[in-house]
């Protein structure tokens, strides 16, 4: 537990930094985003008004510190173009994120798993190389083409699901698989190589030699072993599908943070990409702490190491 | 213990596993429990009396004060004074909303109205002259309002907006039903002003209650309009559902879902799809639209619309060589304008060559053939000029824009390339694009302006209207003596002199000075689903739909 | 003074003999030539699609932003092999020019984050504690954030533009090479020979690019591989959401862009340069496998 706490606390100057990085970043762009708000109606005097009631005037460093005292008690600002509460537009937009990466992943690890233990048993035959070469393809995919075909397919030619997000369980199928295809791919390939080098380990063939079966061999012993570097590697691709979800959300209009991410951009409503973008990040850096949690019970031998 | 914890984990571990084994389709059950709570009022199945619609991205408020763009909604939910409506010859016409009567004085300067009486917001509370006073006031002192320049010309309005008075001298109310308003100076466009969008009536007590929360919760956001929101789901999709004490003729339409859809391929797919009942052609890309739109399935579904608008390049004058004449006028002959319209709107629209569009008061077609397609003549032009190899300069794009815009820009630089004249074409994304082009800054630039309202001053006044209006829309135009005319023509009172004054001004303006590249005014077109038989779009083509003139198919 | 250089020189050898020979890359990418074919056969494509897009004036048959507006959305024929778009430029011509801007926005960038991320990896894990601390910090703030989103924040904050482009796609990547690099950085500091050319005077700088960088050499050829279609990838995410290269010119990620909207209609309009970015994408990942395999099997984990 010791050894959490420390990795807990160590997280703290990372985040400082992600906020301070983009607060710096987003208050060096020039120009004025009161503009957006007017569009193509607009007169000098209403500019002016609407800059001072931004605050934009005030010195950055108390800009800064007023942000951060603000986000400990969640507070992340009011939106300029919804002047609604940051906190407020994220929590809607959460769960949908959350619902979208949750069957992502399930789909990834479901067909990975499976995929990649079928390639290593039936290593280097037709079967191990057809699958090797169709995850390959979903890592070689941009994920908006994955997106836009799976809706034409599915939902648009053959009807079968919904093509757009309704709030149903279907609805969030086609999302999850085009946001999972990726990481199956790279799910597939890890589970194999990993599982590939545990099987020629000793104590499976002494587990081979007590006459267990193939299949309890590789449940039992090999599985748990090779799954180590597979977690870890769940845990980088959270960001990546985050990254991804940015895409699947605006294809399947689903109102998730990806969303609320590039409206803030196209909106240059700055208070609500500042706060995408560190909400994003804390559930970055919650999930390698949770790899690297499972990490530890999977393998005790990390926690005497460090 | 280290051990039990080890095991659960491991159990629980697998148990995710063996759930994603089962993919995603067959082990719907626990998953479909789980959304079920949180499954909101998206249903699109086809009702009788709903009508489903598709918009591009959420709405940023439903208080008219707050924005000058997101209308739609507003537009439905509450009404004006007036209301502008399209008439069968192609222009509009202003007719009475909540005020029943109005005379205006000898000198142009006081209106006296009398409000329609008996009219109520949809939950019940009476609508009185005072709420119009209120309106106004708040329209001028909101701190975030944007919407002060159509009662600008009230008297006592700047006053009030100093902070230097409390109340609004020029609104005066009488009764419930009758109030008057003097104006500070004359100005012919007023009752246009007041039937835009951002006039609309809001009620003092339900406001002030509201607080911020008005515009943004539904359940507080009441108007004296045909419909009123009942639910909105940010980022996914809001319902109209019609006001039970409405003034007025119930509405065919008794309920309106509008989805949030912010892919336009995602929403053409819907529409054929049959989960959309109408489609916008304005969100797709107009060979887009041709090919799937354009077939013999779609065809007789296709609604097209006047635009009171009109596409235009903009000049800046302080921009080396654009501050010559002969360069700007070889520019407005270099254009190809027909085949721009042809290649990218498919010919949907015709060629303007003034500044006020088709259909709009004071436009006339004496203005045809102020601008002919002649790349000789622009080589000549520009040769006498002093630039006999062409230069170099720079337009402006808005990556928000549609891809139309992109495809215009791309044929006007191959075009201009043809006299000698390199055209670089420089994206920023929207807030950047109108800041620059507000800071004066911006060297040129394709946009399109579309009437609030149906009065030449609307157009002329926007571009050329002040000192500051040439700077904000980057014009830089430098003829002092033309920006006053232009300002002065507000006042006066006979119609006739001021529509002259205007036709005077355009050809000054384009003719003379080629200050202004006017391209064309390009059609709406909308595709109706089988459920919807016909609609009255905006009178000014925006996209902004009057859900009370729906008429669904039996 | 001789002797000391004498005893570098010794020194030198032996490390090299030691912990990794240069000659032994080329040896290694022999076997896999023969042993791999698919990463062969992966670097042959990349080379060729590297040369198709130097020569892309020769060989394409119409110009970059050619118009011609009476041919529009013509399907695949003789004189246009892969159909023109929405203004009749013809799509061939129009990748191979494309094909230039494409490769450059997954090479240089990966190249910018690999020196960044080189020079930050050895200076953590040679100098080690402050130096070590903030450095592998701001990598940490770098990884947490995903990457489409951060180069997403760049853009925008910079202004859509090629270079910006760069420097957005270079941020994203150098703390994975960072990390690398520190991690073998520690592990051959501890080493003998190391320590031995320390306590002789070898300077730092010197005992970090001349006896632990090329150590690493082989892990930085895997990551640059991989980083390749990375970078490709993002900048065809970015053009999707419109934040991208200008326009006449082309990526194939602009160019899927515009033709997405098409993909019902005319779909080879977005297929045929998606297909483009798969197979260089494709074939980067092979030859990245097949280079970890042969030169680098400790990376696997």
């Amino acid at each position: 537990m010791k050894y959490f706490l420390k990795r807990v606390i160590g997280t703290i100057p990372v985040l400082l930094g992600v906020v301070l990085l983009i607060f710096v970043m987003l208050r060096i762009i020039p120009g004025n985003p009161v503009v957006i708000l007017l569009g193509e109606h607009y007169d000098q005097a209403t500019i002016d008004r609407l800059t001072d009631l931004m605050g934009y005037d005030q010195p950055i460093l108390l800009q800064f510190v007023n942000y951060v005292k603000g986000a400990l008690v969640g507070d992340l600002g009011v939106s300029y173009k919804y002047s609604r509460p940051v906190t407020e537009m994220i929590m809607e937009a959460l769960p949908y994120t959350i619902r979208l990466a949750l069957m992502a992943v399930v789909f990834a690890w479901g067909l990975g798993l499976i995929t990649g233990i079928i390639a290593a048993v039936k290593k280097n035959n037709f079967i191990d190389r057809m699958f090797m070469g169709v995850s390959l393809l979903g890592v070689s995919m941009p994920i908006f083409m994955t997106s836009l075909l799976l809706q034409y397919i599915f939902a648009f030619k053959l009807g079968w699901l919904p093509m757009t997000e309704e709030g149903t369980f279907a609805s969030m199928i086609l999302p999850a698989i085009a946001l999972g295809w990726n990481s199956a791919g790279s799910v597939a390939r890890m589970t194999r190589s990993s599982l590939i080098e545990v099987m020629q380990a000793d104590y499976i063939d002494t587990a081979r030699a007590k006459g267990l079966r193939k299949g309890a061999v590789i449940i039992g012993h090999a599985l748990k072993n090779s799954l180590l570097p597979v977690v870890t590697m769940m845990a980088l691709q959270l960001s990546s599908m985050l990254s991804g979800a940015v895409i699947t959300e605006s294809v399947f209009a689903i109102p998730g943070i990806g969303r609320l991410a590039t409206t803030a951009i196209n909106n240059r409503d700055m208070p609500v990409l500042q706060g995408t973008v560190l909400f994003t990040t804390v559930i970055v850096i919650a999930g390698n702490l949770l790899a690297d949690f499972l990490y530890s019970v999977l393998d005790p031998r990390i926690r005497k190491g460090d | 213990m280290k051990k039990t914890t080890k095991c659960i984990l491991g159990t629980m571990f697998m148990a995710a596993l063996l759930a994603g084994c089962g993919g995603s389709s067959s082990d719907a059950g626990s998953g479909a429990a789980e959304t079920q709570e949180s499954a909101q009022v998206t249903s699109v199945a086809a009702e009788d009396g709903v009508v489903r619609i598709a918009n591009i991205a959420d709405y940023q408020t439903l208080d008219v004060h707050k924005t000058s763009a997101d209308f739609t909604i507003p537009i439905n939910v509450f009404d004006r004074l007036f209301e502008i409506v399209p008439t069968d010859g192609g222009s509009t016409e202003i007719v009475n909303s909540l005020v029943d009567d109005y005379t205006i004085s000898e000198d142009g300067l006081t209106y006296d109205f009398t409000l329609k009486s008996g009219v109520t917001f949809s939950d019940g509370t009476p609508f009185t002259a005072n709420d119009v006073k209120y309106t106004i006031e708040r329209a001028l002192t909101l701190p975030e309002t944007v919407q002060t320049d159509i009662y600008a010309s009230i008297a006592g309005a700047q006053e009030l907006m100093d902070g230097t008075a409390d109340d609004l001298s020029g609104v005066v109310v009488t009764d419930d039903t009758h109030f008057s308003i003097t104006l500070s100076v004359p100005y012919a466009g007023f009752i246009g002003q007041l039937a835009t969008p951002g006039a609309a009536m809001f009620s003092e007590s339900i406001t002030e209650a509201a607080g911020d929360s008005f515009g943004q919760d539904p359940a507080v956001t009441i108007g004296t309009g045909p419909y009123m929101v009942t639910s909105w789901e940010r980022n996914a999709s809001l319902t109209l559902e019609v006001n039970p004490n409405y003034w007025g003729e119930e509405p065919d339409v008794k309920k309106v879902i509008i989805s949030i859809v912010p892919d336009p391929s995602t929403m053409s797919m819907m529409f054929q799809n049959g989960e959309l009942d109408m489609l916008d052609g304005d969100e797709l890309d107009s060979a887009v639209f041709d090919a799937t739109y354009r077939t013999p399935q779609y065809e007789d579904k296709i609604v097209s619309a006047f635009r009171l608008a009109t596409t235009y390049m903009a000049l800046n004058e302080n921009v080396e060589p654009l501050n010559d004449v002969n360069v700007r006028k070889a520019i407005q002959m270099a254009i190809d304008r027909q085949t721009i319209l042809d290649t990218v709107y498919s010919g949907g629209g015709f060629l303007v060559d003034g500044i006020y569009a088709r259909g709009l008061l004071g436009y006339t077609e004496d203005n045809q053939g102020w601008l002919q397609y002649d790349p000789e003549g622009a080589k000549a032009l520009l040769a006498e000029a002093g630039y006999p190899d062409g230069f170099t300069m720079e337009i402006s794009s808005d990556n928000s824009a549609s891809s139309s815009v992109l495809l215009v820009l791309q044929i006007i630089q191959q075009n201009l390339a043809e006299v000698g004249i390199t055209l670089d074409i420089v994206p920023y994304d929207e807030a950047s694009w109108l800041d620059l082009r507000q800071s004066g800054e911006m060297p040129s630039f394709v946009a399109t302006w579309t009437a609030d309202y149906n009065d030449p001053d609307n157009f002329i006044y926007t571009f050329f209207g002040s000192e500051e209006n040439v700077v904000n829309r980057s014009l830089n135009y430098k003829d002092t003596d033309v920006i006053n005319r232009v300002a002065a023509a507000r006042a006066i009172i006979d119609d006739e002199e001021r529509m002259a004054e205007y036709a005077a001004l355009e050809e000054k303006i384009v003719k003379e000075d080629a200050a202004w590249v006017p391209l064309f005014s390009r059609s709406h077109f909308y595709v109706l689903g089988d459920r919807v038989e016909s609609f009255t779009p905006h009178w000014a083509g925006y996209s902004a739909y009057i859900y009370s003139t729906f008429k669904l198919a039996d | 003074m001789f002797e000391h250089e004498d005893k570098n020189m010794a020194l030198n050898e032996d490390l090299q003999s030691q912990i990794g020979e240069r000659d032994g890359i080329r040896d290694k990418l022999k076997r896999m030539c023969r042993e791999n074919p698919l990463a062969a056969v992966s670097a042959v494509v990349i080379a060729i699609i590297i040369l198709m897009a130097i020569f892309a004036p020769v060989i394409a048959p119409y110009g970059e932003a050619e118009q011609d507006l009476i041919n529009r959305l013509q399907a695949p024929s003789a004189e246009h092999w892969l159909g023109t778009d929405e203004l009749g430029r013809d799509l061939f011509s129009r990748m191979l020019y494309g094909s230039r801007l494409s490769i450059t926005i997954g090479i240089l960038p990966s190249l910018i984050s690999l020196t960044i991320g080189v020079v930050a990896g050895l200076a953590a894990g040679y100098f080690g504690g402050w130096v070590d601390y903030v450095i592998m910090r701001v990598a940490d703030v770098m990884l947490s954030i995903p990457s489409l989103i951060l180069a997403m924040v760049v853009m925008y904050t910079l202004g859509t533009s090629t270079v910006n482009l760069f420097i957005a796609l270079s941020m994203t990547g150098w703390s994975s090479v960072a990390r690398v690099v520190r991690s073998q950085t520690l592990s051959i500091k501890q080493s003998e020979y190391v320590e031995a050319a320390r306590s002789i005077g070898v300077g730092r700088w010197k005992i970090m690019f001349r006896h632990i960088l090329p150590n690493c050499i082989p892990s930085l050829i895997v990551l640059f591989t991989l980083n390749v279609p990375s970078a490709i990838l993002s900048e065809s995410s970015l053009s999707f959401l419109g934040i991208g290269v200008k326009v006449p010119a082309a990526s194939w990620g602009l160019i899927v862009n515009q033709g997405r909207q098409f993909l019902f209609t005319q779909p080879w309009l977005c297929l045929a340069p998606c297909v483009a970015i798969m197979i260089v994408v494709l074939a980067f990942n092979f030859l990245g496998d097949g280079l970890r395999d042969a030169l680098d099997p400790y990376m696997q984990r």
